[in-house]
């Protein structure tokens, strides 16, 4: 199986494993059907299209791409002989195939590493790096298929306590709204509010040792009005950081969730002050049409943003660079075709500037002059101005190394004299010295002659 | 053909990649987790937490199994590394492999030929290929056929261990115990002079035919909890 060529018009598919789920890869942005970047494939409906990401088109059956061989080497060092490309492909193949066969649900590593052969770790590995590159896992959002273990195992009359983060609200009883805790039976798909599990208010057939309890989660007990939100962005233009007044100026609230729920405001919420949160898309909207406005890409739907806002956060977003991060997490909060529109327009705003200066530079009056020669310009420009620092950085080092050299000379000087010194003072001690000898020996000879002349005398 | 026994080699399994079959059975709170998978014993002892930690999560066990599955993983690992300084004998070992395991639906029966002495050999290759070859549809038969014959090569070469030290305690005391038996301590080799003399031929007699055909066996699902029921009232 060998991919085809790219289908004119940005899309290329890889051919299903079975014909009725057409493989798309697309740019990790939303897919909706009127966007212009995509073809709609011919048929099948929305639930048997898998979706991989564009950077992983790469991909092919039968073939190992370079960005394989360097994330997993052992396979291809030959250092080993059962760790070969051969098993490699088997291992992957496999993985995929069986994501497929299970979308949409996803796999877990542990599903796959039960059906493979070959030591865990490597399967491990071949797993991870897969799904890192959205070839498995990609489009599901289902959580994974519910377990064996479930049905087997003998539960104690109790239904065991699991945590779950559900959005389930409304019970399958009674039709209301389920507050604090409810109880889920995965097997049957119910969630009964904790009244009608009590009643035992549900099919027959069930017993009470298929249902889990489930704590409902912040969605539900932080459902900010937008009463609320418009009294928190207000205490926190008034307050700033002083959470205590803020969360005091939003009743009913506690200091950590207005801190969650600021944070998880959109961002156009942080330069719309006195609109409310519906508003404040509208006016983040015109001020990034406003710097648009020489872009094509429009934002049309910018009602549609809000829905951009929960999606899954793009593959860059866990890049370890922090300045990408922030960049994945903003795009990710503003919407895709936003972020899109926005940088488009930053890059024609650059190049227009680098236009103008070239303009400017040259004095040339060929305005016929097309965009390929500002580039020749702007590459030309650069290079000169390399060149300039290049001079400036030389001669800099210059004049650093002369005045050490400088440095050096006189502190020689300054050394020569001082052995100069050295060499007089010496001399000055020896000739002292010399003196203090024949002193010595001159009062030597007097005390001589005078013992001498002494005894002579007594004699 | 000499049935001639090499020198002592250093411990390690007895195939191509030096994997480690590595089994978890843990009980706790009613809840029991069973599992098997071989395990490259090169691999850092941090891949270790990083597994047991995966295994819970998409498992959905309770978070005390954690630790039990890393010190079940991490015990036999030491067991394992235990071994690896010492000498093993390897003389002319050809043992009957035995498979009889029960994989979901699909039941395996099968006895083959195998050479201990072959370091080359790949458990993980025949497996792959006999699912292939029988057109075993369930994926997890190979995995689990995998393991079998790795746990049975493992068992044999910790035997081969002992037997060697035996040999090397009765070689010091001069108990003039032959230590060319060594090598045939296990019982269980076979001696390939005997098979392959001038007398018999290399085919295989009759008799021996159905025993060493590979049987494989769909089972309903009554069959299988049957099954099932028996192993659990054999497990307590």
């Amino acid at each position: 199986m060998a991919t085809n060529a790219p289908i004119p018009g940005g899309s290329s598919e890889i051919p299903p494993v079975t014909p009725s789920r057409p493989i798309i890869p697309e740019a990790p942005s939303e897919i909706s059907p009127s966007s212009n970047s995509l073809q709609p494939p011919p048929s099948s409906s929305d639930t048997d299209r898998i979706y991989i990401p564009s950077y992983s088109r790469w991909f092919s059956w039968t073939e190992i791409n370079e960005c394989e061989t360097r994330s997993l080497p052992e396979f291809f060092d030959s250092r080993s002989s059962s760790k070969n490309p051969r098993v490699y492909l088997y291992l992957r193949n496999s993985i995929i195939k069986q994501y497929r066969d299970e979308h949409p649900n996803k796999i877990s590593f542990t599903d796959v590493r039960r059906t493979l052969v070959g030591d865990v770790v490597s399967i491990r590995r071949v797993f991870d790096f897969v799904d890192s590159w959205g070839l498995i896992n990609y489009s599901s959002s289902a959580s994974a298929k519910p377990l064996k273990w479930d049905d087997k195992e003998a539960v104690a009359s109790e239904p065991p306590s699991t945590v779950k983060e559900s959005a389930k609200r409304i019970c399958n009883g009674c039709k209301s709204v389920c507050s604090v805790a409810c109880f889920a039976s995965e097997k049957y798909e119910l969630t009964l509010c904790a009244r009608c599990y009590v009643r035992g208010n549900y099919r027959v057939g069930i017993n009470s040792s298929e249902f889990k309890r489930v704590e409902l989660s912040e969605e539900w007990k932080t459902g900010w009005s937008e009463k609320e939100t418009l009294l928190l962005l207000e205490a926190v233009m008034h307050y700033g950081d002083d959470w205590k007044k803020v969360a005091s100026h939003v009743t009913g609230r506690t200091e950590k969730d207005c801190v969650s729920q600021f944070v998880k405001l959109p961002f156009g919420e942080q330069f719309a002050k006195d609109s409310d949160s519906e508003d404040a898309l509208e006016t983040f909207d015109q001020i990034k049409g406003s710097a648009d406005h020489e872009s094509e890409g429009r934002v049309k739907d910018g009602s549609s943003s809000p829905d951009n806002k929960r999606m899954k956060l793009t593959p860059l977003a866990d890049a370890s660079n922090p300045i990408m991060a922030q960049a994945a997490f903003l795009s990710a909060l503003a919407g895709t075709k936003v972020a899109e529109a926005a940088a488009r327009a930053a890059v024609t705003a650059l190049s227009d500037i680098d236009h103008e200066a070239g303009k400017s530079a040259g004095g040339d009056p060929n305005g016929q002059e097309i965009n390929g020669n500002d580039s020749e310009r702007a590459v030309a420009e650069a290079k000169s101005l390399i060149e300039k620092e290049e001079k400036e950085v030389e001669g800099a080092i210059r004049e650093i190394v002369e005045v050490e050299m400088m440095k050096i000379r006189d502190r020689i000087v300054h050394f020569e004299k001082l052995d100069l010194e050295m060499e007089r003072s010496r001399k000055q001690l020896e000739d002292m010295k010399n003196l203090l000898f024949t002193d010595q020996l001159n009062i030597f000879f007097h005390t001589r002659r005078s013992r001498k002349a002494e005894d002579r005398a007594e004699c | 053909m000499k049935a001639s026994g090499k020198g002592p080699v250093k411990f390690r399994m007895p195939t191509a990649e030096n994997l480690v079959p590595i089994r978890l059975d843990i009980q706790f709170e009613g809840q029991r987790y069973k599992d098997a998978f071989t395990w490259n014993p090169s691999d850092p002892d941090n891949e270790i937490v990083v597994f047991a930690r995966r295994t819970v999560k998409d498992l959905k066990l309770p978070p005390a199994f954690f630790t039990q599955i890393s010190q079940s993983i991490q015990s036999q690992l030491a067991d394992f590394r235990a071994y690896e300084g010492q000498d093993m004998y390897t003389g002319e070992k050809i043992i009957p492999i035995k498979l009889d395991l029960r994989v979901n639906h699909t039941l395996i029966k099968d006895q083959f030929l195998w050479d201990l002495n072959n370091f080359e050999s790949d458990p993980e290759e025949f497996a792959r290929t006999l699912c292939k070859d029988l057109g075993v549809e369930d994926p997890e038969v190979g995995p689990a056929v995998a393991f079998a014959i790795r746990e049975q090569l493992y068992e044999i070469a910790v035997q081969s261990v002992s037997s060697a030290r035996e040999s090397r305690l009765s070689k010091k005391s001069r108990r003039g115990s032959d230590y060319g038996s060594a090598s045939k301590a296990s019982g269980l080799s076979m001696d390939l002079v005997k098979l392959f003399s001038f007398k018999s031929s290399v085919v295989r007699k009759w008799k021996d035919l159905d025993v060493y055909e590979p049987m494989v066996d769909l089972l309903t699902n009554e069959e299988v909890d049957a099954l099932e029921a028996r192993e659990e009232r054999h497990a307590r």
